[in-house]
């Protein structure tokens, strides 16, 4: 077992402070949390990573330059890998991808072709081949290939790995950019390496939906994976305990598909199949595949937009807002006829917190961190909205505790993530609007928040409002929406 | 024999312990005092401006003590009306910039190209003139003012001299409060927002430029009030020295470039030259020559401890 004590401060604040964080050795530790809570920064310090002149960091109760130049830090590295979670940043953008992928130590493994291939599914010469001369854009390749590439490095190295070698693999958030078919691909990959040579692995991730795949295709090796869960204590300090799987997989047998009551004439939104965007058609087609559908919105119902990681899913529900152009697309919302030449007074006026309210997908970005909590909600549009009481209920609702001075007046920076997240829903949650469309409503949730969040949704819908949802937690979704309710985005080229 | 060298082996590792101790020790306190320096790194801003007052303080201090009492108090209102000017200067500057800088976004994003052309075609205009330039011709404008006998009293001449100082310093603080603005309408906090109904101008001025700017805009400030000071010093120097005597700086206010270009201060500059050829003539610059030399030290000292305090907020705040 590797325990850690670990303890991070930068010269304003404390980042994390936990004094149990362990890993068993050559077993596979899932690890789970809401975001910001310090799970990155607890497995960058332990591989390694973190810079001693930015941090005051101590691990184990130790100087963390001592621990860096320790032979323990070194053999991790060595004999282990680090996949971070933001593909782009991990790549060189001066190397081809080819190269990057033969850099160093990985230059031994003579496996890359296989490993390409069980990871895209794919022909290697038609497929493969020709994105290895690509020099890594932020647009090419794409977020999904950025990270299997950097699976497929992770897993050369694990093939260079002997028996009983000390070291490490970290895999943080490793799916954020793959769709379930990739992700569950990857898994088997790793259960597969695992099985014939085991290691001490890392994985971080917000995916609760990796419990059904674990338990569901490697039952077996259930006995070597852990599932952990970073939650914070009163004080501020952060301990990291056991995840009950069938907490989640009992709940989610508890959640029932239902259509809700609405009534057919109330459509809040209609967007006409095919549009175009940066010279792609996109059509919509039904959860039976049966294609060109019109994606129908009405008052108190929940339809759930599904596609793969970057096709385009944000860029659509953008267009709905008014943030952006399409080059063709003809839609309807909540009575006002839209299209691509629409004018942005048209939103400003009469849509913007009046008819339609959108939730984007990374709190972190959508929120002012520099503004205190009650801040969140000043200039909201409508009395309700901006009433003390109303804000005071929803606050409760969403955070389970009492809502003191203290709490209103913190910094939206210095929340977690997850507070963040439900923080960013919270104020959309305000409005009365006929839309309401949900960007990655789940993202940096843990699973008590993800259960609140699911059930102010539902709650939205009961109270008549039409919520378009976008969201890669399928898992959870096709259990609560029916199939009928289901789109999928599809473009041509 | 054997009881003596087991002495001396105690004897020597209770030294080798000793010494052992004092380096750990030392260490320790070398440790400890690294560990205060870096601490104090976050007050840099703090402790210069510290040194700066405290810095002028100790020259009053000196002047009080060997500077005669008419040039003192010369002195004295010189560095009252410069710090007066470069104060309303700094402030002028700020609230002008904001309004302009939130009026030509506001025109952008409700799609005003009227008054956006008209109000960055007037934004240019200023920028084409150099700011010494400029300041210069607004000079001409005080001194016409005076002539006609419209401009009573200094602090009205005061306020004319700040107002085309903040008008020439103006275009840099627009850009830089342009580019806050830019800079977050290209993120997702501004379009969630917007998309929430959350009016723009709130947006704009309360959570770009109050909440997520004050540190630039703190930073502005004080680069702003050390402009000020550096453009006024190197005005007043010019037409002190190059006007004549019928439209001359006499007329107004007395400040710290005008009083360098005062006639016995540029012999206590020319004493510091003689001094570098007549070493053992330097101790009566302190106080044979002490007008000019506080005169120009006030403005350098002023200058430096200035750009000091912004290159350390700049790098605590990563601006």
């Amino acid at each position: 077992m590797m325990r850690y004590r670990v303890h991070i401060k930068s010269w304003q604040r404390t980042l994390v402070d936990s004094d149990v964080f362990s890993l068993a050795s050559n077993e596979i530790t899932v690890l789970f949390g809401e975001s910001g809570i310090g799970k990155t920064l607890i497995a960058q310090a332990i591989f390694g990573l973190l810079d001693p002149d930015e941090l005051h960091i101590r691990l184990n109760g130790q100087d963390y330059k001592r621990y860096l130049r320790s032979q323990e830090v070194r053999d991790l590295q060595r004999n282990g890998f680090f996949v971070f979670q933001e593909p782009s940043t991990h790549l060189n953008p001066l190397l081809s991808i080819g190269e990057q992928l033969n850099e160093g130590s990985l230059a031994r493994a003579t496996n890359e072709r296989p490993i390409l291939e069980a990871l895209w599914q794919q022909s290697f010469e038609r497929q493969i081949a020709p994105l290895l001369k690509v020099y890594p854009k932020p647009f090419r390749p794409s977020g999904g290939e950025k990270q299997r590439f950097l699976l497929a490095m992770a897993f050369k190295k694990l093939s260079l790995r002997n028996a009983g070698m000390p070291g490490l693999f970290v895999f943080d958030e490793p799916t954020g950019s793959l769709d379930n078919r990739y992700r569950n691909i990857f898994l088997r990959e790793l259960m597969q390496a695992y099985a014939q040579n085991p290691f001490t692995c890392l994985l971080i991730t917000h995916d609760y939906s990796m419990i059904s795949v674990f338990e569901r295709y490697h039952s077996a090796m259930l006995p070597h994976v852990h599932f952990k869960e970073l939650r914070r204590k009163r004080g501020g300090k952060v301990e990291m305990i056991d995840f009950e799987p069938r907490a989640y997989t009992d709940w989610l047998s508890k959640q029932r598909a239902t259509s809700g009551k609405f009534s057919a004439e109330n459509t809040v939104l209609k967007v006409e199949s095919p549009f175009r965007v940066f010279g792609k058609e996109f059509f919509f087609a039904g959860e039976n595949g049966s294609k060109h559908h019109t994606l129908q919105v009405r008052g108190g119902q929940l339809v759930y937009l599904k596609a793969p990681s970057g096709l385009g899913k944000t860029t659509l529900a953008k267009i709905i807002a008014g943030l952006q152009k399409a080059e063709r697309i003809r839609f309807e919302l909540a009575g006002i006829p839209l299209n691509e030449q629409s004018n942005q007074k048209i939103w400003r006026r009469h849509i913007w917190g009046k008819r339609l309210a959108m939730v984007f997908q990374h709190a972190d970005e959508a929120l002012n961190l520099q503004a205190r909590v009650r801040d969140v909600f000043k200039g909201l549009p409508g009395g309700e909205a901006t009433d003390p009481q109303k804000i005071q209920q929803g606050l409760k609702d969403f955070f389970e505790r009492s809502v003191n001075e203290r709490f209103l007046n913190q910094k939206v920076a210095y929340l977690s993530g997850g507070q963040k997240q439900r923080l960013n829903l919270l104020r959309a949650f305000l409005l009365q609007p006929q839309l309401l469309i949900l960007d990655e409503p789940l993202n940096g949730l843990d699973f008590e928040s993800l259960r609140k969040v699911i059930e102010m949704i539902q709650r939205k819908r009961a109270a008549g409002s039409g919520v378009l949802l976008i969201s890669h937690n399928e898992e959870i979704f096709d259990h609560i929406i029916p199939p009928k309710d289901r789109y999928r985005l599809h473009t041509t080229t | 024999m054997n009881g003596k060298k087991k002495e001396n082996h105690s004897s020597g590792r209770t030294s080798a312990v000793r010494r052992h101790e004092m380096r750990s020790s030392l260490s320790r306190i070398l440790r400890d005092l690294i560990r205060r320096a870096e601490k104090l790194e976050a007050y840099k801003a703090q402790i210069w401006l510290g040194l700066w007052a405290g810095g002028l303080l100790f020259v009053w201090l000196w002047d009080f003590l060997f500077l005669n009492a008419p040039e003192r108090a010369m002195l004295q209102i010189a560095f009252g009306n410069s710090m007066f000017i470069a104060s309303v200067v700094a402030i002028w500057t700020m609230v002008l910039g904001w309004l302009l800088a939130f009026a030509l976004e506001f025109w952008e994003v409700r799609e005003k190209t009227f008054l956006k052309t008209v109000g960055q075609f007037a934004l240019n205009l200023i920028r084409s003139l150099p700011q010494i330039v400029g300041v210069l011709l607004g000079y001409v404008w005080i001194t016409y003012l005076m002539d006609q006998g419209r401009l009573a009293g200094s602090v009205s001449a005061m306020l004319w001299m700040a107002f085309f100082l903040s008008l020439f310093i103006l275009p840099e603080v627009v850009d830089m409060l342009r580019e806050r603005i830019r800079h977050f309408r290209q993120s997702d906090f501004y379009n969630a927002m917007r998309v929430l109904g959350i009016a723009e101008w709130r947006i704009i001025n309360d959570d770009i430029l109050w909440k997520n700017s004050r540190i630039h805009l703190l930073n502005k400030t004080i680069a702003v009030f050390a402009s000020a000071i550096f453009l006024q010093c190197s005005v007043d120097f010019i037409i002190s020295v190059g006007l004549s005597t019928r439209v001359s700086a006499l007329n107004l206010p007395t400040t710290l470039g005008s009083l360098l270009a005062n006639i016995d201060s540029k012999q206590d500059i020319l004493a510091i030259g003689y001094s570098l050829t007549h070493p053992w003539y330097f101790p009566n610059l302190f106080f044979v020559h002490l007008q000019g030399i506080s005169v120009a030290f006030v403005i350098i000292f002023t200058l430096f401890a200035l750009f000091k305090m912004t290159n350390a907020l700049a790098e605590r705040f990563h601006l």
